[in-house]
């Protein structure tokens, strides 16, 4: 479902991305490694629409990365942020409503704290910066489901919260791929979440550390 | 658009006290401060010491013209009481109509008609007398102009019976009475603030215009607060872009104002007795149009919630200066004009729809606007 060809990304003389080519599939679960600063970012927002790629060939269910298909394309997509975006004022029940409302698709009350529910985020009432880390993270994945995207890209999105609720939210995507075929690239820098949740390991950057790493651990990497 | 006010609706329920306070902010202290005004009106004039040494027609002419000026009160005494009272601080400053004025001014001379006297915690010192040489600029004028019609006279071999006195006087007579006409004329356009008309000693809408002001510049802290770059992102996957999402906003509060605006105006009619009309209600919606877009513009340039609190308390604290709301400026505004540009009020309390920068802000906003979005994929 997403192809993506020979993408190039540089900042003025800097290269951070060089040559990248890779498909994913309905219902893969593609993990993204690489030492801080290889570009890992910067890869998930060029194929999120959110940055553009200096050169390459993006193809999202058909459509190809243009400014006229952007709208059609970014429907398509769920984008969880490095940080923690949601209005921390409000209550986890006003912020899920709140992006519903701007949503593409509209949801009622009670499925979105189903959605909410699913993921073991049941605090509904209360202000979100009375909430733990993990709630928070969930809470942040949670509003990026909103409008059921088909292509799923993390960042980090597990980053400083505890076993137990990174489980819960392991088992929550895997539920998600494999029951509604979303396709997902998860950047993480924990290489056991990353081989109990992905399919498919993707690497980058200049640094082989994580490559042996994994590939010791038995599980099967591949260089972009 | 209904999704946006529903969206605006979350955030106001968190602020939904302070939202209202601010909103009604404008009316209440109008109807404060034009109600203590009025109460305590003695009080709340400047002390100005008035000594009067020729005794003509054009220096007593003149000393009614500062008795007239609101916001001042004036006294009259001999001069050396008055410089004792300057000293006391109990006059802010001194003015002395020196004996021969009137002759001076026959004569076309400028010099030493009037002495001032000011003490080093004079506050209104350069705007009073900034005012009085307006009116002995004014004097002046008028007897140059009576010497002209003579010479012109002459010129002619008219028979002309000249005198000086009686042309002063005509005059006079006639700058009242195109006073007159003007006001009937232009009234209520221009009539928003009614200098002349003494019933209350601070103007409604002059006071409702600079407490708008300050309200309109906080109420706008919304847009530093919701301009997190974290979240915005967000809003590339949803049905309003960021920027959009900026500006429904901004409608929604503009027309939340413009509705409080036009309650205003009914009240003030009520309460004041303010005159109402179509003009005055869109002077009223272009003059908080304006102050909405550049509010909302200044929002946008910056981070930091106090550094914009403490932005718009000095804007406001200047507009207070240089709309005149403490000391008439009429004086000073004819020696320095660009003022005039300085002063957010100016369009409005003239009766005019248009100041120059809601020009400016509309075409700010449109550039800002039409620049791609930060957020753009491939092309
Ligand atoms: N706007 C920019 N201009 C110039 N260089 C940039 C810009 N944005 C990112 N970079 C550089 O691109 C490189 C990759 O950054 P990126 O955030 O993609 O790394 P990352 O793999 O996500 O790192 P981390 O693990 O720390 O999150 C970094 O060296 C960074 O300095
Ligand atoms: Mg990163």
């Amino acid at each position: 479902m997403l192809q993506v060809e020979a993408l190039h990304k540089s900042y003025g003389n800097h290269v951070i991305l060089e040559d990248i080519t890779f498909t994913l599939e309905k219902g893969d679960i593609v993990g993204l490694v690489g030492e801080n600063g290889a570009g890992k970012s910067t890869l998930l927002h060029i194929l999120a629409t959110l940055q553009k790629p200096s050169k390459g060939k993006l193809t999202l269910n058909g459509m190809t990365y243009h400014w006229k298909s952007l709208s059609h394309i970014r429907r398509q997509i769920g984008f969880v942020p490095q940080e923690i975006a949601i209005w921390d004022h409000l209550t986890v029940e006003e912020n899920m409503v709140f992006f519903e409302k701007l949503s593409w698709k509209n949801k009622s009350k009670e499925e979105l704290q189903n959605l909410c529910l699913d993921m073991k985020l049941n605090r509904w009432k209360e202000p979100v910066h009375t909430l733990s880390g993990g709630m928070k993270r969930k809470l942040n994945l949670a509003i990026s489901l909103i409008h059921e995207p088909k292509l799923l890209l993390l960042d980090e999105p597990t980053v400083g919260i505890d076993l137990k609720s990174k489980q819960e939210i392991a088992s929550y995507l895997k539920d998600l791929a494999t029951k509604r075929g979303v396709a997902m690239i998860y950047i993480s820098h924990d290489m056991n979440e990353i081989m109990n949740l992905c399919d498919q390991v993707f690497c980058i950057g200049d640094d082989s550390f994580y490559d042996r790493l994994l590939t010791q651990a038995g599980q099967e990497v591949i260089r972009l | 658009m209904i999704n946006i006010i529903q969206t605006r609706l979350i955030q106001w329920k968190k602020h939904s006290l302070q939202l209202l306070f601010w909103l009604l902010f404008p009316i209440v202290v109008t109807w404060i401060v034009v109600t203590v005004g009025n109460t305590f009106q003695d009080d709340m004039k400047i002390p100005i010491g008035i000594v009067l040494q020729d005794d003509t027609i054009l220096a007593k002419d003149l000393y009614e013209s500062i008795h007239a000026t609101p916001f001042i009160r004036t006294y009259t005494l001999d001069e050396r009481e008055a410089l004792h009272k300057l000293e006391k601080h109990e006059l802010d400053s001194v003015f002395v109509i020196q004996e021969g004025y009137e002759e001076h001014i026959r004569q076309g001379s400028r010099n030493a008609l009037i002495t001032a006297y000011e003490s080093d915690v004079s506050l209104a010192y350069t705007p009073v007398s900034e005012m009085i040489m307006s009116y002995v600029q004014q004097d002046a004028g008028r007897s140059k102009a009576a010497y002209a019609v003579k010479e012109l006279a002459e010129q002619l071999h008219v028979h002309f019976d000249w005198n000086w006195d009686d042309l002063i006087v005509r005059s006079k007579e006639i700058e009242k009475k195109q006073d007159l006409l003007q006001t009937r004329l232009t009234f209520p356009g221009n009539g928003i603030v009614h200098r002349d008309e003494g019933k209350n000693l601070f103007q409604p809408w002059h006071i409702w215009a600079l407490a708008a002001f300050l309200s309109t510049l906080l109420l706008f802290d919304w847009v530093i607060k919701e301009n997190n770059p974290a979240i915005l992102k967000r809003f590339v996957f949803t049905n309003v872009s960021p920027k959009s999402y900026f500006v429904r906003n901004m409608y929604v509060y503009i027309a939340l104002f413009f509705t409080i605006d036009l309650l205003t105006a009914f009240a003030f009619k009520y309460i004041f007795d303010e005159p109402l009309s179509l003009t005055l209600i869109v002077s009223i919606l272009g003059y908080h149009l304006m102050i909405s877009l550049g509010a909302f513009l200044l929002a946008l340039m910056i981070r930091k919630t106090f550094v914009y609190y403490a932005i718009a308390f000095i804007l406001t604290f200047i507009s207070v200066i240089v709309s005149g709301a403490i000391i008439p400026l009429d004086g000073l505004l004819g020696r320095y004009p660009w003022l005039h540009f300085l002063n957010p009020l100016a369009a409005f309390l003239d009766g005019d729809f248009f100041h120059i920068g809601l020009g400016v802000f509309i075409v700010i906003l449109l550039l800002w606007y039409g620049r791609k979005e930060e957020y753009h994929a491939a092309s």
